[in-house]
């Protein structure tokens, strides 16, 4: 049988952000996959160079709409610590109820993604119609449905009232209800099932070999959580947390995952809500960053986010590095395509939870031939673009 | 769990009979809540010109310019300030608003900027 | 007089305009019943309550520019949408609704114009596998071949279901089934299998979830359609709601007892039949997942045809005790 190159991407209706897939195709078995990535690189870290830390705030927030707490949280910490910031306490915990309802918020729209890329949709309308009760806690809270805004260098900047948290005890209490309903389709539709069980197999070894994070790896039975190995945010205190994980390793095991983070999301924001000290919510914090640098980790919905950042006495970071957790899985997500069918493509892509925004940082021009690496500016790369077009034909 | 046919059949019957979750936006609009972060409007009254705002900004969307200068009997100057206001690079993040010492900027409810031309978003307060 | 009728017959009902205009309606149905089961609210705003929404749609696709991919097979690729609904229109004509007598058969009454429907009904298949073959495109091409692959799989219980009541009934006429049903209404809950497997197989046939495999938009982007655009485009939309018309007209006349009293009752009982059988497939289509193309065929080879078969040895038992 003759096999050819089915393109998926960067323009395709299963992906929500542009990525080039080139998959070996015989028939209807993938038989190898390929990636580039790339697309949605905008240069936030050169952009970071150049602002102050309060400027650098908001632009790490909006480098993905999802994740933008997880980041904003994970450049704020990492400052602090370089600063020698204590944050007030309830100031920690106001951090850590935006960091949980975000991943609600996240989960929900998971459910519902995964449910359209296998052409149930009504199971996506439910999960959406649901998620809108958690956006619209957010937006009580932060003023914004997305790129809430809440972290701050030293806390968080808008506290909690009484009639918010009433708000926000009813509305956690509405979702506690309706979540095991999902769960329960997801065990019990017999055509939701034949998709999604067996399907993407991650054996724990091949997880632990090609680093996997987040879900992807807690449902193939690896114990990896940050909240748990580096705590952050009042985990380290007294906020409880448990960590869940599933030995399925396919994508039924990352919908199990996912729902059991949702119930426990849910019983963590009750317990801060209930639970919220009196006080401050932020310290002040000076304009100008003494020398150093600090890895900052933080538990993003998708796994572990990593900021890198590096300070040298005034008032602009040096250096700003972002490792986000969709990127370490993608090496995990080529393995489990080769072997599978093309249909599979949609949901083992989708359970990993991808999110090009977050994935695509500093790209580094290489020539393979003479194995030399440099770096392009905007001008010059307008220049490449327009001259490698005009050699293939196409007049700019 | 074992497998049932047709599992999500009784719940989606139900919803037959139920009002549909949608708000016919733009006809009905939903409340918003009061600390939404909306458009940034600025009173010149309050402002002492101190550019804080215009440095915070991470769009680059805010410019702080003298208008007048008046000297009263008492010898005491006082300045008159205005500001441009980008709002097609505007980021709702508010840190104008935090970061104003005399809270000469609020940010109203408005959300819908839709314009045809770019100049026209362009707001100057005087 | 004669040739009035048969004009009327051609070209209002329930030749091209009744059909244009009825499956429209049922295209709207659909989308608003789908809409409802998902707690939304469907099309609002064409018409009342977006009741013109289906030929909005169609106005504008006639209105788009029409693209022809450069390697296309040119006539092959023009041909097709006009050849397809050509066939299901010609099929629509089939429907005993009026103009037919029980007792002499005439041109859109004959005996075995079962199996004449049935051939008119799997035209459209081959037209989409044409379709997808002639645009050469990699989604295109894997898009016809999965057309075929479920042909494959949901013919064979198609046609053993459908042939059930023509069994009971003893003979090959459309009208003929519908009166000996109206005639023995509790003969039709013999054959209730066979209607639950020609649903199943009606649903396989219009390419609707759970098995609308081969144009799956998360995995081959439109499947055969992919490289349609403007008024061809517009026809194929307009052929797959013709199909349901037609498939459930089918349907009604051999599982729920026709469409007897003529012209005006007959013309009633059309509506709601097809109703009943369009709110079936809606629901159908609201509350399953889109399954693998593996999973259609070894579903329907382990399920649908044993039942399909299952019910025609209890329509065989039965006619042999019958008087």
């Amino acid at each position: 049988m003759s096999t050819f190159v089915l393109p998926v991407g960067p323009q395709h209706p299963a992906l929500k952000e542009p990525t080039s897939f080139r998959f070996l195709v015989d028939g209807e078995y993938v038989v190898d996959a390929d990636l580039r990535l790339g697309y949605n690189h905008r240069g936030i870290e050169k952009g970071c160079e150049d602002r102050t830390y309060v400027q650098c705030m908001y632009i790490l927030e909006r480098i993905c709409g999802i994740c933008s707490n997880a980041h904003m949280t994970a450049f704020c910490q990492g400052v602090e610590r370089i600063l020698g910031l204590e944050v007030p306490k309830r100031g920690l915990y106001i951090r850590c109820l935006m960091g949980e309802l975000e991943r609600v918020h996240s989960h929900l729209l998971w459910l519902g993604v995964a449910g359209h890329e296998v052409g149930f949709d009504t199971f996506f309308m439910y999960t959406w119609r649901d998620r809108e009760i958690v956006q619209d806690l957010l937006e009580l809270i932060s003023g914004n449905r997305v790129n809430y805004g809440m972290q701050t260098i030293g806390g968080v900047r808008r506290d909690l009232d009484e009639l918010q948290i009433k708000k926000c005890l009813e509305g956690i209490a509405a979702l506690k209800s309706r979540t095991p309903y999902y769960l329960n389709i997801g065990a019990t539709e017999p055509t939701l099932v034949a998709r999604i069980a067996g399907i993407g197999k991650l054996p724990k070894e091949k997880a632990l070999e090609l680093n996997a994070v987040g879900p992807t790896a807690r449902a193939s039975g690896v114990e990896i959580d940050v909240r748990k190995d580096a705590p952050y945010a009042g985990f380290e205190s007294d906020i409880p947390f448990h960590i869940k994980t599933d030995t399925g390793g396919d994508v039924l095991a990352r919908v199990v995952v996912r729902a059991h983070e949702l119930m426990e999301s849910y019983d963590i924001c009750e317990f801060i809500l209930k639970n919220l000290p009196s006080g401050e919510v932020r310290a002040k914090a000076p304009r100008k960053v003494p020398e150093g640098e600090v890895v900052s980790r933080v538990e993003a919905q998708r796994g572990e986010d990593i900021h890198y950042i590096r300070s040298n006495g005034s008032d602009k970071p040096e250096r700003v590095k972002v490792r986000a957790p969709t990127l370490a899985n993608w090496p995990a997500t080529l393995y489990m395509l080769r072997g599978g069918y093309v249909a599979d493509i949609p949901i083992v892509m989708a359970a990993i939870d991808p999110c090009l925004s977050c994935t695509d940082r500093m790209a580094v021009v290489t020539d393979v031939r003479k194995g030399s690496e440099k770096v392009m500016d905007w001008e010059e790369l307008r220049r490449y673009g327009i001259e490698f077009y005009r050699r293939k034909g196409i007049k700019l | 769990m074992s497998l049932k046919l047709g599992a999500m059949l009784p719940e989606v019957v139900r919803h037959l009979f139920r009002r549909p979750a949608t708000v016919q936006y733009p006809f009905e609009k939903l409340e918003l809540p009061k600390r939404f972060r909306g458009t940034p409007v600025m009173d010149p009254d309050l402002c002492i010109g101190c550019q804080m705002c215009a440095r915070d900004c991470p769009s680059e969307a805010i410019e702080i310019h003298k208008e007048s200068e008046t000297t009263d009997e008492t010898g005491k100057v006082k300045k008159r300030f205005s500001m441009t206001f980008y709002l097609d690079r505007c980021s709702h993040c508010a840190q104008c608003e935090e970061v104003c010492p005399r809270k000469a900027i609020h940010l109203d409810s408005t959300f819908e900027h839709g314009a045809f031309d770019r100049g026209s978003l362009k707001i100057i307060y005087k | 007089m004669d040739i009035l009728k048969v004009l009327l017959y051609l070209l209002v009902y329930p030749g091209l305009l009744f059909l244009f205009l009825y499956s429209t309606f049922v295209e709207w149905v659909d989308r608003k019943l789908y809409a409802k089961f998902q707690n939304r609210m469907g099309p609002m705003y064409t018409g009342s309550h977006g009741v013109l929404q289906p030929i909005a749609d169609f106005i504008k696709l006639m209105a788009k520019e029409d693209i022809v991919p450069e390697k296309a097979d040119k006539p092959l690729f023009n041909a097709v949408p006009v050849l397809a609904l050509a066939s299901v229109l010609t099929a629509g004509l089939l429907l005993p609704v009026w103009h037919f007598s029980v007792s002499t058969p005439s041109a859109t009454s004959f005996q075995g114009d079962i199996i004449v429907m049935a051939y008119l009904l799997s035209l459209p298949t081959l037209a989409y596998f044409l379709a997808g073959w002639a645009s050469t495109s990699m989604y295109s091409v894997m898009g016809g071949v999965r057309v075929l692959t479920l042909l494959f799989a949901y013919e064979v219980p198609m046609f053993l279901a459908i042939l059930s009541p023509a069994v009971l009934a003893g003979s090959w006429r459309l009208a003929e089934i519908a009166a000996y049903f109206q005639a023995h209404p509790a003969m039709l809950l013999v054959d209730v299998l066979a209607f639950a497997v020609a649903l199943v197989a009606l649903q396989a046939k219009l390419e609707r979830v759970p098995f609308d495999i081969p144009h799956a938009e998360t995995e081959i982007v439109g499947g055969a359609f992919t490289e349609y655009t403007g008024r061809k485009l517009a026809m194929f939309r307009l052929l797959v709601d013709i199909q349901m018309v037609v498939g459930a007209g089918f349907l009604a006349a051999l599982f729920l007892g026709g469409f007897p009293g003529g012209l005006i009752p007959g013309f009633v009982w059309f509506i709601i039949k097809t109703m009943i059988i369009v709110f079936i497939l809606s629901a159908m289509r609201a509350v399953t997942a889109r399954i693998r193309i593996d999973q259609m065929v070894a579903f329907s080879w382990s399920w649908l045809a044993p039942l399909a078969l299952i019910q025609l040895v209890i329509i065989f038992a039965i006619r042999g005790y019958m008087p």
